[in-house]
């Protein structure tokens, strides 16, 4: 069978550890007996233990020594100082060098195993809050927020559910559900609770016996469920999520001390993922960083090598056309010095996409509306889409605030989305483009029906020279120019899609 | 009498191109590939144009061209250059020229800027 825990007994009068080890074996303990502080810090140095209940006063090395070469072992490890001679300043003093508690001999049992489940249930918070702050992973932490609950709160199910775009939860991670079903019938019950019983507030809430309770005796899938609790997580005075957690019949119902366990359980998990957010945004810009290195280097470089290459490629072009005039039209030379001519015109406009980078042109702006620019991109490029059966669908929301931007730059933008978008769309489809207000932002996004792409190159379309493009279609340039601009603009871009159902590009400018 | 258009650029292969392009249409080049002798070309005789480039090794060719239109106003200067990408681009600061070609540059490009920059101002569009 499984110990609730394993205790290290140190004492030099036998008949005393005798009656601990008896007490704590009882309750479901695993008892090592040491019998002074030599004697303990030495099975301490040999086995793992999770606490260590000591006496003071002991022959070769004392409690307070042996408190100190302890906690030099194992620094989590939790001591308890018992003592019948105590005087209040060696128990200040214990306390100093880290001991969970003291107890004065003589003591009851019952005194003896609430503070022996005290300094263990103090160490199991540490466990779970080292395993919450280690995880700054976002996309670990719902699994260890879980994991952790289940096991403070001695749960048989619980699960972690999030607070969408659209406000509405669903279940991240679960754990002891095993059906879609199970996990609705849940987070149906949550909700009922939270209207029920804290009118939408906050705090932790507490149902026994729901399936036999008529406010919740409606929701299917609730049978065998003895007792419900409810953890809001509160992140700027919003509801960003819930932890549930259940325990079927059969076990106890939850009682006060869990309650007060769920509370400090769920500050430690708010502050768990504030701290996950801010990582996340540290990331973000830290990639942006590189992003804006990586782009400035290439401008220089660009400019640089415009000029080298340039001058070549201008003697080639002239000197190409000098001799195609020399040649009759239709013979083999002047098919090949045709191909040239336009190889030329080629690289020249690759270099000029490239310049857009090394170009330390002034911005102009000035405030523009969104809709507008959209409107003139379009009417730039309708026609084309109807030619490859595009179809445009406009969205625009209505009396926007105007963004300061420069209009040509904005245009070039859009244009850059809408040619990517119709090129994704071979067999033509449709584009949709909308306009709203998110926030403190204008958020224009355009969505396309094409094939989406693929996640592992997500994270790369805003590179300079990705493409995938044929060789000779794209420059590559396309996408790492638009970041440039609505970077100068204080704004984002972002990439969403999946593969089969198309992929929409968000720009978000400053309202 | 044949029109007379000075070429100023260090690279060979561009001034081969633009001398044979604009000699075949009757223009008379001569050839500087360098500022300063370009300056002392001016001096012994008369253009009816100059094409020169920007980034030349001994002098930054804003710099030949400030000193062409101080010693010159009226003579039409086109300027050729690699390194900008856009027409717009401010070209020479406080000076104004009459022609502008990115290289890479066609033929018939310099040789319709030629004939542009050169009518007469009445014929001028």
């Amino acid at each position: 069978m499984a110990y609730k825990a394993n205790v290290l007994v140190v004492d030099d009068e036998q008949p005393i550890a005798d009656l601990i080890s008896f007490s704590l074996t009882s309750h479901g303990y695993q008892v090592s007996l040491a019998f002074d502080g030599q004697d303990g810090v030495k099975k301490a140095g040999a086995e793992k233990f999770d606490l260590v209940i000591m006496d003071i006063q002991m022959p070769n090395m004392d409690g307070i020594t042996a408190l100190g070469e302890l906690k030099k072992i194992d620094p989590e490890l939790e001591v308890i100082i018992a003592t019948g001679h105590g005087t209040l300043s060696t128990a200040v003093q214990s306390l100093r060098k880290g001991a969970f508690d003291y107890l004065h001999k003589p003591f009851e049992i019952k005194e003896l195993i609430a503070v022996v489940e005290r300094a263990l249930e103090k160490r199991r918070f540490n466990d779970i809050t080292k395993a919450i702050f280690s995880t700054i992973k976002p996309d670990e932490l719902p699994r260890v927020i879980i994991d952790s609950a289940m096991r403070i709160l001695k749960a048989d199910e619980a699960f972690l559910a999030l607070s969408g775009r659209d406000a509405k939860l669903s279940v991240a991670v679960s754990e002891g559900l095993d059906s879609e079903g199970e996990r609705i019938s849940r987070l149906d019950l949550c909700a009922r609770m939270r209207e029920q019983i804290v009118g939408g507030g906050g705090g932790v809430t507490l149902v026994e016996d729901p399936a036999a309770d008529k406010r919740f005796s409606d929701i299917a899938g609730i049978n065998g469920i003895k007792s419900a609790m409810l953890l809001p997580l509160i992140e700027n005075n919003r509801l960003a999520g819930i932890i549930g957690l259940n325990r079927r019949d059969g076990e106890e119902y939850f009682a006060e001390n869990d309650i007060q366990r769920a509370r400090i359980f769920s500050s430690l998990v708010n502050l768990a993922l504030r701290n996950a957010n801010l990582y996340r945004q540290l990331q973000e810009t830290q990639s942006q960083l590189i992003q804006a290195e990586k782009m400035s280097a290439l401008g220089q470089l660009a400019g640089g090598l415009a000029h080298e290459i340039n001058n070549p490629l201008s003697g080639i072009l002239g000197l190409t056309q000098l001799v195609l005039e020399t040649l009759p039209a239709g013979t083999q030379s002047h098919q090949d010095l045709t191909d040239i001519e336009k190889a030329v015109f080629r690289c020249k406009k690759i270099i000029t996409s490239l310049l857009s980078f090394a170009r330390q042109e002034k911005t102009r702006m000035e405030p523009v509306s969104m809709n507008e620019v959209i409107e003139e991109t379009l009417t730039l490029c309708d026609r084309q889409m109807e030619l490859k059966r595009v179809k445009i669908e406009r969205r625009f929301g209505e009396g926007l605030p105007l963004v300061t931007g420069d209009f040509q730059q904005l245009m070039q933008v859009f244009l850059n989305l809408f040619t990517n978008a119709r090129d994704a769309m071979p067999e033509g489809g449709s584009i949709t483009v909308s306009t709203r207000l998110a926030g403190h932002w204008v958020e224009a996004s355009v969505a396309d029906t094409g094939a989406g792409i693929p996640e592992d190159i997500l994270g790369r379309i805003f590179d300079p020279f990705f493409t995938t493009k044929p060789v000779g279609k794209g420059t590559g340039l396309g996408l790492s120019v638009c970041l440039g601009i609505i970077n100068k603009h204080n704004g984002s871009i972002s990439a969403h899609s999946a593969p089969g159902s198309g992929t929409t590009f968000i720009i978000r400018l400053p309202a | 009498m044949t029109k007379k258009v000075l070429i100023v650029d260090d690279e060979d292969m561009v001034r081969n191109y633009v001398r044979r392009a604009l000699s075949s249409r009757g223009w008379t080049v001569s050839e500087a590939v360098n500022g300063a002798q370009a300056l002392a070309m001016m001096g012994k005789e008369t253009f009816d144009a100059v094409i020169c480039d920007l980034k030349m090794p001994d002098m930054r060719g804003e710099e030949v061209v400030k000193n062409i239109k101080i010693s010159n106003p009226g003579l039409p200067v086109i300027v050729i250059t690699g390194s900008v990408s856009n027409i717009s681009d401010p070209i020479v600061p406080g000076v104004s020229v009459e022609g502008f070609l990115i290289k890479p540059f066609g033929i018939d490009e310099i040789r319709d800027l030629l004939e542009k920059v050169t009518k007469p101002q009445a014929e001028r569009s």
